[in-house]
């Protein structure tokens, strides 16, 4: 009821004490397509679906390198997110030249917050639509974060953001306990699997799955379209035994089904 | 009075008929939304406890912190939008570092507080910028002066209390609070009793999802530094109100 009269302005409270212009923004990102981030006590990753407008344009990009030990991949508006990339970029840089020494994520993520807090408070400006899933190694610890227009930011063990991530996320949250202890290979290979899970009808290809790492002895890296390819070519394997699997299993049923009506 | 502010509620610089700011009283039920924040004043320091709705299991515990601290010796607990919670605490904690470098002396609580009710007052003043959602408690420990906790909301008023609670059940916790001896308990027993309000008074299992207890406090023990209380002791303080629950039972 109070919708219209409210959301125009984010510097506008609506009578239940909500700020719709947010919640908006927040729709942004949940517009783009998936992206997924998980870590081990290693390493981190993140692995995301790149749209392409039409058969003959590139994908669109969304993991961008920040420094050597941390990266980010976004989900929502891509300008936005290149402003906020030029600012983390910014800082990272900042501290090496005065400290000489990486910056650790949590502070470069805090200082982002505080960034698209600012936004949400003035008038004349709009929150970034964007969220972004930070993965850095420092300090001897795995870190990913998620931020959000609304200005907060959480630390997570594996999150996915962007359309259709809710089945993503459900893979995740079955699989999260045994993260910590794994390889990087098995942890590349629960990302993909996740993002299978939300891709829908689309089908995986070298070409519109993006991976990066970044962890112990690991700086970060955008993997090539061939390394890419690799993963992809063993979830498939595995999935050709499922299937095969669940083909025997469904002639054993409807052997049963049979066996049922002849007795009734 | 109407309840409604329709026509008179889009912008804290207009007044409603009766006299009210009604952007500034939507800001109140923006804090009313969150979960709940407890500070106990007792006899030998201050004890903050927040109730964490955990929206995700794949969370890091002990992350996404709701208490802070300025300089050593204030903390701070915030309940309602966590962005703008932080964007106050970044204030306090330059107005304190101001306040070292010109006096060479940390800042006084009260001193603290004051400043950041003006800081959130100046958000009610005009139509390009929207007054803070969240409210604040503030406390410290003085071996002189004792134990102070002010609570700041949205519309800046700023108050002294032994016992105070912010958020969704601000109104059971306060009631329960009521009930306690606050001048005779220690803060290891305000630990206890905070958790106990918060999980079995505040939080709705039926409803809610799990939560994680965050509490921190400034006390003797820990010589007037602001501090988060030992995971053991939470342990033990969730414990003993499961104990309770048992014997009622």
């Amino acid at each position: 009821m109070f919708r219209t009269q409210y959301d125009s302005d984010i510097s506008i409270y609506s009578p239940e004490g909500r700020l719709y212009q947010i919640e908006y923004a927040m729709q942004a990102v949940a517009q783009g397509s998936t992206a997924l981030g998980l870590k081990s006590k290693t390493h981190a990753v993140v692995v995301t679906l790149m749209r392409s407008s039409d058969e003959l344009s590139s994908h669109q990009r969304k993991i961008f390198k920040v420094d050597g030990h941390m990266g980010i991949a976004i989900s929502g508006l891509t300008a936005d997110a290149r402003v906020l990339l030029k600012f983390m970029r910014n800082e990272t840089l900042h501290h090496k030249f005065v400290y000489g020494s990486n910056l650790p994520t949590g502070e470069v993520v805090s200082s982002l917050a505080m960034k698209s807090q600012r936004n949400t408070q003035r008038w004349g400006r709009r929150p970034y639509g964007v969220g972004l899933l930070v993965i850095g190694y420092d300090g001897d610890k795995t870190h990913l974060y998620q931020t959000s227009p609304s200005g907060n930011c959480f630390s997570y063990y594996a999150q996915a953001i962007g359309s259709r991530s809710q089945s993503a996320r459900t893979y995740l949250e079955k699989n999260f306990k045994a993260f910590p202890e794994l390889g990087l290979e098995e942890l590349v290979l629960h990302g993909v699997k996740a993002l299978k899970e939300s891709s829908g009808k689309e089908t995986l290809t070298k070409l519109n799955v993006g991976i990066a790492v970044v962890g112990k002895e690991q700086k970060f890296e955008i993997l090539k379209p061939n390394k890419v390819q690799t993963y992809l070519d063993q979830i498939l394997q595995t999935e050709g035994e499922i299937e095969i699997e669940n083909e025997n299993e469904n002639e054993k049923d409807e052997e049963a089904e049979t066996l049922e009506l002849k007795l009734d | 009075m109407s309840g409604i502010g329709t026509g008179y509620d889009l912008y804290p610089t207009t007044f409603s008929p009766d006299g009210r700011i009604f952007q500034v009283e939507y800001a109140h039920k923006a804090v009313e939304n969150s979960s709940t924040a407890i500070g106990l004043c007792c006899k030998d320091g201050v004890v903050f406890g927040v109730e964490k709705i955990i929206l995700s299991k794949m969370l890091v515990e002990g992350t996404n912190r709701r208490v802070f601290s300025v300089g050593e010796h204030i903390g701070i607990a915030t309940a309602g939008l966590t962005a703008d919670g932080r964007r106050i605490v970044q204030n306090a904690r330059q107005e304190a570092k101001n306040y070292e470098n010109f006096t060479s002396d940390i800042i006084p609580i009260h001193v603290l507080t004051e400043r950041l009710s003006i800081y959130v007052q100046v958000f009610t003043l005009y139509n390009y910028i929207r007054p803070f959602g969240c409210s604040l408690m503030v406390g410290s420990y003085d071996e002189e002066k004792g134990p102070s906790l002010y609570c700041i909301e949205p519309d800046s008023v700023a108050l002294g209390f032994y016992g105070c609670a912010i958020g969704k059940g601000k109104q059971e916790a306060k009631t329960e609070i009521s009930k306690l001896k606050l001048s005779e308990m220690t803060c290891k027993d305000a630990v206890k009793e905070i958790a106990k309000i918060l999980i079995k008074t505040v939080h709705d299992e039926t409803k809610e999802k799990e939560m994680e207890l965050e509490m921190s406090w400034i006390c003797k023990e820990t010589k007037g530094k602001h501090k988060l209380v030992p995971k053991k002791l939470i342990e033990e303080a969730v414990e003993w109100v499961k104990g309770q629950e048992n014997e009622e039972d």
